[in-house]
């Protein structure tokens, strides 16, 4: 069977999905098996403009200019997986996207050069049709194997959970964070990380995104009467990675 | 029944025994509240834990556990249990096992479940301290307390242990037990009934009177009011004793053909629980979270009710510990409904 060809792109993000990546270790080179890179910045310097059986693409959708250069990633490529959190919901630089005066607060006497420059951050989807998507900042790595074991040998779908990060956590035997007078987005958070965050002692900030349905006014108020944050922090919680599933987005 | 009595200074030399016989699952602490978990040093044993996070199946019933793996050409069955011993389950969670083994035996018996089950005898212990939420003393107190091997309640200088079966009675050569006197074995009735009495929280009917009336408010519009707040985490049943449904799934490995069936525990407040694939495409036969949050309280508190011989419900008070909206108390919805 030839190998299948696959290609990395990366938009606006820290590359830590591709690093992540590369330190799966033996799972990665077993991968190497199966699938033949193509284009990959991060560990090699060929590039491509052949067709592609799939593309892998990591970081966020944020300047108009990068339109182009997806449709064209799209065009010649059969599948489009989007992978980390900037990649499926615009990620941590969508924490932007609700203020106007970003650039002058990180850029300071640079602000106006032309190639910072930027809009809404978005996900991939916004720009292109996207085939599977890899949820997480970093991406998992059982999911991310999962697909790409999908694609590669076309089997059963990857079965991917719906419901918030407190149904992981519980069955870990995880102490709630809320028990121990700290804060947590778990309830309004999509699961299929397996919750390593709150069992580590840190917080679900949802970095995969927010569940459909999500019940954010019920959050804000466990935010506050049970997380014991101000009535401000609460309501801007969930700008960190979920800024784009707010219902002011 | 038997009655017998270990001194404190014995019992630590009693679960070693047990510990040097096989696994020995038992509570212990994790930050601010307690697990059961397989013990590494007596010393870690807490029988003073008010409950635990997670119910005792567990010790049995992983969340997750492998079915059957397949390597390409044949498939092998996950089957293989160990000897192990379940110790130190309070007397609601020996309740919830009762039924969780007959969930698994009616009429089909499940051998994933029951290999395991058969294979862990089970040493309760008396309720020394309440989970704040605990109300296992007006619920469900028509179902007896049935299926344990062994039972310790603490009382002045050490435990009366109470001998229930065969496989209880193997136990006793391992620990220096004597006889309960009549004023030892007073006292354990008594501390056992004081437990009872002395729950943090209540039920103010019988579970004839709370059946009826939940099902005849099937169409109330309280069930909206209750639930408008909550997340659809399924927190409230991947912490009870009594919730037994699973999800199977089938995990490939990356060279295409290897795989492992694996079955996890499952969640009726989730809203995938009740997705069903029509004609190709998706449909939710309990879409609005106040369907799903009904159905629980219907299922705890109605429909189990013929099966059980009372509510599918022990009064652990988990759901209600464990739901950050501080919407799923069984006792203040379901004193809620019977006040309408």
């Amino acid at each position: 069977m030839a190998k299948v060809k696959c290609a990395w792109f990366d938009f606006a993000s820290c590359e830590g999905c591709q690093i992540e990546l590369t330190n799966y270790g033996e799972p990665f080179v077993e991968l190497l098996q199966h699938i033949e890179i193509v284009e990959f910045r991060e560990v090699m310097t060929e590039k491509t403009e052949a067709p592609i059986d799939v593309a892998f693409i990591e970081g966020s959708f944020t300047r108009e200019s990068d339109r182009a250069k997806l449709e064209r990633i799209r065009d010649r490529a059969a599948v489009v997986v989007a992978y980390g959190s900037c990649a499926t919901c615009g990620g941590i630089n969508a924490l932007k996207n609700h203020t106007d005066d970003y650039k002058q607060e990180v850029y300071g006497a640079d602000a106006d050069k032309p190639h910072l420059d930027s809009t809404k951050a978005l996900p991939i989807s916004a720009a292109i049709k996207v085939d599977y998507e890899v949820k997480g900042c970093p991406m998992d790595k059982d999911e991310f194997l999962g697909i790409v074991q999908q694609l590669v040998h076309g089997t059963a779908k990857v079965y991917v959970p719906s419901y918030p990060v407190c149904v992981e956590c519980k069955r870990r035997g995880t102490v709630c964070r809320f028990d121990e007078g700290d804060y947590c987005l778990g309830p309004i958070a999509q699961a299929g990380c397996g919750a390593p965050c709150p069992a580590d002692g840190i917080p679900c900030e949802a970095c995969r995104g927010m569940v459909q349905d999500a019940n954010q006014k019920s959050m804000e108020k466990v935010l506050m009467e049970n997380g014991k944050l101000p009535e401000r922090w609460a309501k801007q919680k969930t700008r960190m990675f979920t800024a784009n599933f707010r219902e002011d987005a | 029944m038997k009655r017998c009595y270990i001194s404190d200074e014995h019992l630590n030399g009693f679960v070693e025994a047990l510990m040097g016989r096989g696994p020995v699952i038992a509570p212990v602490a994790k930050q601010s509240r307690f697990v059961f978990e397989k013990l590494e040093t007596v010393d870690d044993l807490m029988l003073d834990y008010d409950t635990t996070i997670l119910p005792p199946k567990v010790a049995f019933f992983p969340t997750k556990q492998e079915l059957v793996t397949f390597d390409g050409k044949e498939a092998k069955s996950c089957i293989n249990p160990t000897d192990q011993v379940l110790f130190g389950v309070h007397p609601y969670d020996i309740k919830g096992i009762a039924m969780s083994d007959k969930f698994y035996t009616d009429s089909h018996v499940d051998e994933n479940y029951m290999a395991n089950r058969r294979a862990t005898t089970i040493v309760g212990s008396s309720v020394q301290k309440h989970y704040k939420h605990a109300f296992f003393g007006s619920v469900c107190m028509e179902v007896e307390v049935i299926g344990h091997d062994m039972f310790l309640t603490r009382v002045a200088g050490g435990y009366v242990a109470d001998v229930l079966t065969d496989k209880g009675e193997a136990l006793l050569g391992l620990g220096q037990f004597g006889d309960a006197t009549d004023a030892q074995a007073g006292e354990a009735d008594q501390v056992n009934q004081a437990a009872m009495e002395n729950c943090p929280e209540k039920l103010e009917n019988t579970s004839a009177q709370i059946r009826d009336k939940m099902r005849s408010s099937f169409r109330s519009d309280v069930w909206e009011e209750l639930s408008e707040d909550c997340f659809s985490c399924g927190s409230c049943n991947t912490v009870c004793p009594t919730c037994y449904c699973f999800d199977v799934q089938d995990e490939w490995g990356l060279d295409g053909v290897s795989a492992t069936r694996c079955r996890t525990w499952d969640s009726c407040l989730t809203a995938e629980f009740s997705e069903v694939s029509v004609q190709g495409g998706c449909e939710n036969f309990r879409e609005q979270r106040a369907e799903r949050f009904r159905h629980r309280f219907m299922r705890k508190a109605a429909y189990l009710n013929e099966q059980l011989g009372g509510p599918a419900c022990v009064g652990c008070g988990r759901c209600s510990g464990a739901c950050t909206a501080d919407i799923a108390n069984p006792v203040v919805v379901i004193n809620k409904i019977m006040e309408q």
